[in-house]
This record gives C-alpha cells, structure tokens and sequence, in this order.
C-alpha cells in the first residue's frame, strides 16, 4: 500500500480523496493554489504545499510544481480526482518516470479513450454497439455531407479531442453542415489544441445511461450497475440516478456484463465509466471516461462500495477482492450538483457562504467542500456541493430527496438549490420518464418561472 | 523607532519625532554619565536610558508604567514576515539551499547588500538548480529560511530592505 497520497485536485473531490485515504490510514498531501488557503482539505490533511497562484494553469495544472510537492513530502502516489490531470495520460507516464504511482487507468487507455473516434473503434472492437456515424475523422466537406446523409440528419459534429460534453454541435440539416463543421473545428482547436471532427447520429429522445466498471489490470473487472445521467443542461449533467428508471434486470445484466468483459479484454486497471445513449430499447457506445466521476456517489450508496477505496487498492497492487456475484444492488439513489449559481440565469454567483446548513438524518450524504464562513474562489467551477439521498424504494428517495433540498440552507451567495426543489416536484421526474433534452425544454418552456 | 509608533494605541495622535532632540539627551547621557534622562515639553514627554537603550515617546501626560510598556527593543520577529513589504516570496515549490554548494560561503546573509537581478538563494526541484534572484535592490535585513529547508509557494525567504 502506499506511503503517502498526494491529492492534485480542489473542492469536494479532493476532500473525498482525503476521506478514503483517511479511512486507509494513509498520510496525505494537499497541494492547493493560493486561492485555495482556506479549503477544508487543506486544513485536514496530514501535510499541505502551496503549488502556485489562482490560475489553474500555474497550479492545479502544473506539472513541475506536483512533481515537485511529490519530491519534498516524500508522497510516493498521486490521486488526480477528476477533470484537471486526471485523463492526461502524459502526466501519468512522468509520474511513473518518476517512480511515482498514478492512481488510474494504464497511460495507455488513458490515452486509447480520450481519443474519442479510438475509443469508438475499440468499443466497436470489443464487441459493444456504438452511434452509427463517420467511422473515422472527417476530411473534406463532401465527405462530411456524404457521411450525413448516409446516417440521416440531424446529425451532431463531435470533437475527437473532446469529452465530458464539450465540442458538440448540433446541424440539422444539410444546409447547416459547413457552417457548423466550421465552427465545431474553430472551437476544436481553442479549447482542445486540435480540430479532428467526428459525426454521429443525433439521437432524438434517448437517455444518457453510463456503466460503471472497476478493474485490476490484470484482467479481472466488474460492472457495478448503472447511473441514469439524462438531466442535463448544456450537456452538463445536474441530476443523477441510479438505478435507471427505464432499465429492466435482463437489460442491466446485458450491458453491464457486455462492459465488464470488454474491461477484461483490455486488463483495464482501475476505475471508468461507460457512456451510451439509450433508446428504443437500444444501447449506443458514447465515449468512457477513464477516471472516478462526478456522480460516483450514486453507485455507492446503492452497492454499499467505496469506489475510492478500490481505486486506491487496485492502484497499489491489490487484488479486485469483488466478483460480478458479490455486487448487490439495494434501494434507489439520487444526486443532485448543487452550483453557486442563479438557478434560472445560471450565472455563476462566487462569494462567501454566511449561512450554511446541510440536511442530515438517514439515507442523506452531502458531499462538499464548504462550510459556514467559506468564500467560493471565483477561478474555478461552480459546484458547491453533491446531494445524494438514498431510500429502499425510488419513491422513498424521492421523497427524502425533496425533504432534503428543503432542509438545506446556503445563504450569501445563489445556488441552484430552487432548481431542485422544482424538479422533484415535476411530474416527468416523479415519472422517471426524461430524456437528455427534457431539462433543456423545461427550462426554454419557463419551467422556473413562476 | 517606525516600531514603537507602529506599537502605540492607535488612538493617540501621531507625533513627529523630535531628532535632535534625542540626539542632544543621547549625548548628555554620553556626556554626563547619567544612565537616564526624562525631558518633557509642550506635552511630550521623553526619557533616554543607557541600560536598555531605548527612547520612548509620548503625545499625553502618561502614567511611567505605560510609557516603559509601550517601548520594547526593536524585534523584527514579532511583526509577521509574511506581511513585510520588503518580503521576497518563494517563486516555486522546491527545496531552498542558501549557498551554491554544500560548504561554500551563502550568497547572501544578514547585512548583504544587492543589486536587481543578484541570486539570493537556490531552489533545487526535481534536481534542476534554480537561481532565485532578487526583485529589487537593497539590504538584507532577515534570512526566513534555513539551509535544505523544502518551500512551498508563496513561502517567504528573505526580508529586503
């Protein structure tokens, strides 16, 4: 197991690290910018280091100043949460140069997944449906509106060098198509630092269920169910659920068991989800996040496993220590991302915290990194917090959901908190019966207004 | 003596120190052989003692015990450095080393004086020596860190003057 845990990350998922490395008796690092002094991590970690200024380009990115945090506290493995380095399979090879464990995936599928139009192919490979579409980059126009044609619009212009719902535009019609291959390529190359487009198939009304999977890299992996992602706005999830309202046992057992042996296939060592889109009662490969998620949480309250714990353990060297048989799935949980933002303008809304009040009592977690008198830095994301409630039934959780968003308070700054308390008492949500553009109709429909 | 005005009630009137003044009671103390003089004039009261050698001013008639508390020996540890106008601030996350090598003479210590752009200190990061070098010129007038120490940004090294 390791010696000591150096945390590269901020926020609520740096505190979750910290929690599992906690629970493991294993000294940790906080490294935080300067902006971040303050963060509850940072005052409850073993050891903190400065790395650098707000910018997350001088901190959190920065890689000479990890490496060099690493070097004076002796930390022997680096945790790299989500988002920031933790799909940056370079960052894991200097790491490893450095005789440095990277806790994720191997460099290279790391590397085979953030390739989106790779990952398509591989998926493809290993025996999982994929979204008809360009099976490889596009070239030329005329290609690209061939291509089109072919799988029938509307289509939608993905970015190879995207992900997590960035660099995607839509085009419904072949008249669209320049334009918006276009500025998907611009927009490609400004925020990616390349312009390799894909198109796909643009589902009409399907619901975004991901797979969580857990490897050792040594051949053995598992599925752990699913989350049902649909509600999203600008392709950013905000609600999340598992397990999915539309899936039945025989559908689950399918698709889970189609992920876990393709994760066997490539001896995936660690954590990953499997995105699809679902609809018509078929599954389409997305893309696979190669990192613990956002809304890993869910998972955990409805299979009692500490995912963080596992990544950690298979990270050192452990064995699994679960198979498919051991995972039971009980009750229903919900989480809901809580952002410092105007619930019905979403803008961003950082400032001080003067009243902060969680909801407690059973089945309720509230994962988040700030506290009463706690300043959110304006350089960073928005999310104040995760809410997940658990019940036996998804009634019962639907109910302790809204009990739960009326009982929290976070005064001083807005949040999305009244979005929530709107969507549990929505019919469609009370239903399960949502797909990943209803959010988006609620809202131009004036759902929170009045 | 910016201490012992930064040391008052800040509710007193600030009082321009009376230079030569002082400078005459220090010499009548060298003079006489006194070990203390209080002179007080238009409600400003001084004493010069030889012992301790400290001043103490005052704009208001005050009791002696609080003129004595309010005067304390110059200590430039008591006032945070971090907050030091003259601080130099760590640039990197690295181990500091004060000299070129191990065994050679520091490239600066108390009392050196520097011009912009001298190297005041080593910060070694992933065995890459990196030159630190000092933003403006002047005196060293405190040393924060002590040789082989690991720093992190933002950490305070030396105080220039």
């Amino acid at each position: 197991m390791f010696d000591k845990i150096l945390i590269a990350n901020r926020g609520e998922i740096a505190l979750r690290v910290l929690r599992a490395c906690k629970e493991l008796g294993i000294p940790s690092v906080a490294v935080h910018s300067t902006a971040d002094e303050d963060a509850m991590h940072v005052r409850l970690a073993d050891e903190s280091v400065c790395i650098g200024p707000p910018a997350v380009r001088d901190s959190y990115l920065n890689i000479p100043a990890l490496l060099a945090a690493c070097e004076i506290t002796g930390a022997d493995a680096v945790h790299p949460g989500y988002g920031f380095l933790s799909e940056n399979a370079r960052f894991a090879e200097i790491l490893q140069e450095h005789n440095i464990h990277f806790i994720g995936p191997k460099p290279a599928h790391i590397r085979l997944m953030g390739n989106k139009i790779e990952a398509k192919h591989t998926a493809n490979r290993l025996g999982i449906p994929v979204v008809p579409g360009s099976d490889g980059p596009l070239g030329s126009e005329q290609e690209a509106l061939s291509v089109a044609r072919k799988i029938g619009f509307p289509v939608l212009v993905k970015a190879a060098a995207g992900g997590g719902g960035r660099g995607m535009k839509v085009a419904h019609g072949p008249e669209e198509l320049a334009t918006t291959l276009a500025i998907a390529r611009a927009e490609s190359k400004a925020a990616f630092g390349e312009d390799t487009l894909y198109v796909e198939k643009y589902l009409a009304r399907p619901r975004h269920i991901e797979i969580q999977v857990l490897g050792d890299g040594r051949g053995a992996a598992i599925h752990l169910g699913e989350r049902d992602c649909s509600l999203q706005r600008r392709y950013q999830k905000i609600w999340e659920e598992g397990p999915c309202p539309a899936l039945n046992e025989t559908a689950r057992n399918l698709i889970g068991e189609a992920a876990a042996k393709a994760m066997q296939e490539l001896e995936y060592l660690g954590v990953g989800t499997i995105e699809f889109l679902y609809e018509d009662g078929k599954f389409y490969f997305i893309e696979m996040n190669t990192r613990i998620q956002v809304e890993h949480p869910v998972t955990e309250m409805i299979t009692d496993i500490d995912l963080v714990l596992e990544q950690i353990r298979v990270a050192a060297g452990g064995d699994l220590g679960l198979s498919q048989r051991d995972v039971k799935f009980h009750g229903h949980a919900i989480e809901c991302r809580i952002n410092a933002e105007n619930p019905v303008s979403f803008r961003a809304s950082p400032g001080k915290i003067v009243h902060y009040h969680p909801p407690g009592g059973l089945g309720v977690r509230v994962d988040s990194a700030v506290y009463h008198g706690y300043s959110i830095p304006p350089f960073y994301d928005s999310l104040v917090g995760k809410l997940i409630v658990h019940g036996k039934t998804r009634g019962e959780c639907l109910m302790r959901l809204k009990r739960a968003l009326d009982e929290f308070v976070i005064d001083g700054i807005e949040t999305t908190l009244p979005l929530f308390r709107a969507l549990v008492r929505e019919k469609d949500v009370i239903d399960g019966d949502y797909h990943i553009h209803w959010l988006e109709d609620f809202l131009a429909g004036g759902g929170m207004n009045g | 003596m910016s201490d012992e005005r930064k040391m008052k009630d800040p509710g007193e009137r600030r009082t321009a120190i009376d230079h030569e003044l002082i400078r005459e009671l220090a010499r009548l103390l060298e003079e006489t052989g006194l070990t203390e003089i209080e002179f007080e004039r238009d409600g400003q009261r001084v004493r010069v003692a030889r012992a301790a050698n400290m001043v103490a001013v005052s704009t208001h008639p005050l009791p002696a015990a609080a003129i004595e508390t309010v005067v304390r020996p110059i200590d430039a540890g008591s006032v945070d450095p971090a907050k030091h106008p003259g601080v130099v601030t760590s640039p990197m996350v690295g181990t500091a080393y004060l000299a070129p090598e191990p065994g050679a003479r520091p490239f600066v210590e108390v009392g050196s004086r520097v011009r912009v752009g001298e190297t005041l200190l080593i910060i070694e990061a992933m065995k890459t020596m990196n030159q630190i070098p000092t933003p403006r010129a002047g005196t060293v007038i405190q040393v924060l860190i002590e040789d082989g120490q690991p720093v992190e940004f933002g950490e305070p090294l030396v105080i220039i003057e």
